[in-house]
């Protein structure tokens, strides 16, 4: 009889385990902070220490803005207020520097939207508090942001009082509403900081370089920026769309570099002069052309910082490469019959790659790229 | 130790009073209501999430019969400039603080009674008029009251208010928890118009469950404090804020309750028949010297 009883146990303990579906294999590395479903610091499979929420309908998937809806109407309190009408695309536009679909939703969902109401309950008097109410949990994404940018809290710079707006009125309000977009966020090529470093007073920070050769998203670094960041809501000039200067501490300030770079070498962005843009034959003596120039660091680097230096070796990356296996088409050359008989260091001395190949063991005076051992193909 | 077998003498000689008068012993209380009862309630107050639309401020005063006005009129934010506290013409009000050097929003800070579990006005009220209800609320009988405002000294919080401009008949005033509302199974009227729901209601030790999570969550928006959990042992309203308590105007109190401070004072004071005492003896004191002038007056004029 125990063990039926301790079979039936284990069964219906597994069942459980079951009915928690994963949000997938690799879901650490998404995009989203850990906390946001794990209440420990230190998950592990046997106590996942799982929040209360339908995690089954967890986000894997981002939708774009364009692909979300334009216009939502809000009238939960119709018999008090005309509906909110709450531009829903070009608030996921501003989203994109600052958290992101999940920054409302909390879990963007691959599969329907969930609604703020299967969680969050419409009555206030209610068993679970630990979540706030509807009422409360509509306003706190409304209001967080409106109040830095209008400095207003009153209910009418949202909702207004039932019968103030004609028929008319309200559809001229939702046609305003339609068809605007935030205006896509333009990187700049590189910005020049002034410092107080005593050590070198300029650091350069080249965007593009960060962008296309070091493969970093925006939101990777400007993963929580408010409306203010760019917006400048206090009105010190007329403009409201200069840039205001950041507020943020020394510490703040550095955090977003050292998640690359070494804390405690200062030089090494703090100069007198403006720092070149990287470039990596320079820095390393290897010109990094294509098909390498289309990797991130990491995918020769590896992950750890600082980037170790890497030898000119292939098989230092490419494990198992062997001259059988190699076609020399995908460097840009195809070789003609003759040459691809050769071995690599009769062309290669010195098995360097980074360097002019050699004609001299066979042919006198030729040069390449003069002379060609064979047709080029383009990358 | 004293104040207590004091006041078990007094409840035993009033018992034994009562009975020797014929009063039933089961209809009489022996002292103020003072329940600490496990499943009494609370607010959670968010500093963090409270956007200092002051609605709670309106509902407070409409709800208190109070000269409210109109809701819009709270829009005025010029207000927040100054600081302020509750006063017999608003119960509660919302201050406001700077968040730091680095963030164009401030904090708001909701103030009000905080309805303690060893209440010092319940302690200190010589009319037995306060008491501190099941539900946790802490309320006085205006009835009862004689307005000599020693609840107002007591208080750990400087929270009961006196109707000084009114001749006749002024009134003690605070913040009673919205006793008649939630007495009804209504929630207070603040909790219940706050828009982001900065102020949670609910059974305290669910509340501090609460508090405690949200600050193990969210580490980099909270500090470790829960403010009023331990508080002059305890209080029912309790808040979660950003930064240190005390730039937030909060008072740095320990954790021992208020009531041991204004009983052993009032106490010490009553004790021994003393303010009697030294009265005899200050008049006997005036008498005598009265009497002697007079003697040596008269011996003068012989």
């Amino acid at each position: 009889m125990k063990k039926i009883l301790a079979i039936l146990l284990v069964l219906i303990f597994m069942g459980e385990i079951n009915a928690q579906q994963s949000p997938g294999k690799d879901h650490s590395e998404l995009n989203i902070n850990c906390k946001t479903c794990h209440t420990c610091d230190v998950p592990t499979k046997d106590e996942p220490c799982l929040v209360v929420c339908p995690r089954e309908k967890i986000a894997t998937i981002y939708q774009k803005p364009e692909q979300t809806p334009e216009l939502i109407v809000i009238d939960q309190l119709k018999d008090r207020y005309n509906p909110v009408y709450f531009s829903h695309k070009i608030h996921a536009q501003m989203s994109i520097m600052s958290g992101g679909c999940e920054n409302c939703h909390h879990y963007n969902t691959s599969g329907p939207i969930l609604k703020c109401n299967n969680c969050h309950q419409s009555s206030r008097q209610r068993e679970d508090i630990s979540i706030p109410d509807l009422k409360g949990a509509y306003h706190r994404q409304c209001m967080d942001c409106h109040r830095e940018w209008s400095h207003e809290t009153g209910c009418n710079t949202c909702h207004s009082p039932i019968n103030d707006l004609k028929e008319s009125e309200k559809n001229d309000f939702k046609k305003q509403l339609k068809g605007k977009d935030h205006p896509p966020v333009t990187e700049p090529t590189k910005i020049v900081y002034e410092t107080n470093f005593e050590g070198g007073k300029l650091v350069t920070f080249y965007y593009d370089d960060h962008i296309n050769n070091f493969k970093l998203k925006c939101n990777q670094c400007h993963a929580r920026e408010s409306c203010t960041r760019c917006h400048d809501v206090n009105h010190i000039s007329s403009d409201k769309l200069i840039l205001v200067k950041e507020k943020k501490s020394l510490e703040e300030h550095h955090k977003k570099c050292f998640n690359c770079h070494k804390e405690n070498d200062c030089a090494k962005c703090h100069l007198d002069k403006q720092l070149e843009p990287f470039n990596h034959k320079q820095r390393t003596g290897w010109a990094l052309n294509k098909p390498h120039s289309y990797l991130s660091c990491v995918s020769c680097h590896g992950s750890k910082q600082p980037y170790k230096k890497l030898d000119n070796q292939c098989v230092s990356c490419h494990k198992g490469w062997k001259k059988e296996n190699f076609k020399h088409s995908v460097t840009g050359l195809r070789l003609d019959k003759i040459h691809s008989e050769l071995s690599c260091e009769d062309c290669h001395t010195g098995k360097d790659y980074s360097v002019k190949p050699g004609c001299n063991g066979c042919h006198e005076n030729y040069v390449y790229p003069n002379q060609k051992p064979g047709r080029l193909v383009g990358k | 130790m004293s104040g207590k077998s004091r006041r078990e003498f007094l409840k035993k000689s009033i018992t034994a009073g009562a009975i020797a008068t014929g009063l039933s012993s089961s209809t009489l209380k022996a002292g103020p209501l003072n329940i600490l009862s496990p499943d009494r309630m609370g607010v959670l107050v968010d500093t963090t999430v409270c956007v200092g639309c002051r609605n709670c401020e309106w509902a407070c005063k409409d709800a208190h019969n109070l000269h409210a006005g109109n809701l819009d009129s709270y829009e005025d934010r010029k207000i927040l400039e100054t600081k302020r506290r509750p006063d017999h013409t608003a119960l509660t009000v919302v201050n406001e603080y700077p968040r730091g050097k680095y963030s164009n929003l401030p904090i708001d800070v909701k103030v009000q009674c905080m309805h303690c579990d060893h209440p010092a006005c319940v302690s200190a009220c010589i009319v037995g008029a306060f008491s501190k209800q099941e539900n946790g609320s802490v309320i006085w009988d205006t009835d009862m009251c004689i307005g000599c405002r020693y609840c107002m000294a007591a208080c750990p919080f400087q929270i009961p208010a006196f109707e000084y401009d009114k001749a006749l008949d002024p009134l003690i005033m605070k913040c009673d928890f919205c006793f008649d509302r939630t007495k009804e199974g209504n929630l207070p009227a603040c909790v219940n118009i706050c828009p982001v729901e900065a102020l949670t209601y609910g059974p305290r030790t669910e509340l501090i469950k609460v508090a405690r999570k949200r600050i193990k969550r969210n580490p980099d928006r909270y500090i470790d404090h829960v403010f009023g959990e331990l508080e002059v042992g305890g209080t029912s309203w309790m808040y979660l804020a950003s930064k240190d308590f005390k730039e937030l105007d909060f008072p740095d109190l320990g954790k021992n309750p208020a009531p041991g401070v204004s009983e052993s004072i009032q106490h010490g004071i009553f004790a021994y028949f003393v303010p009697p005492v030294s009265l005899y003896v200050l008049l006997g004191g005036i008498m005598w010297i009265t009497k002697r002038r007079k003697e040596l007056g008269t011996e003068e004029k012989i």
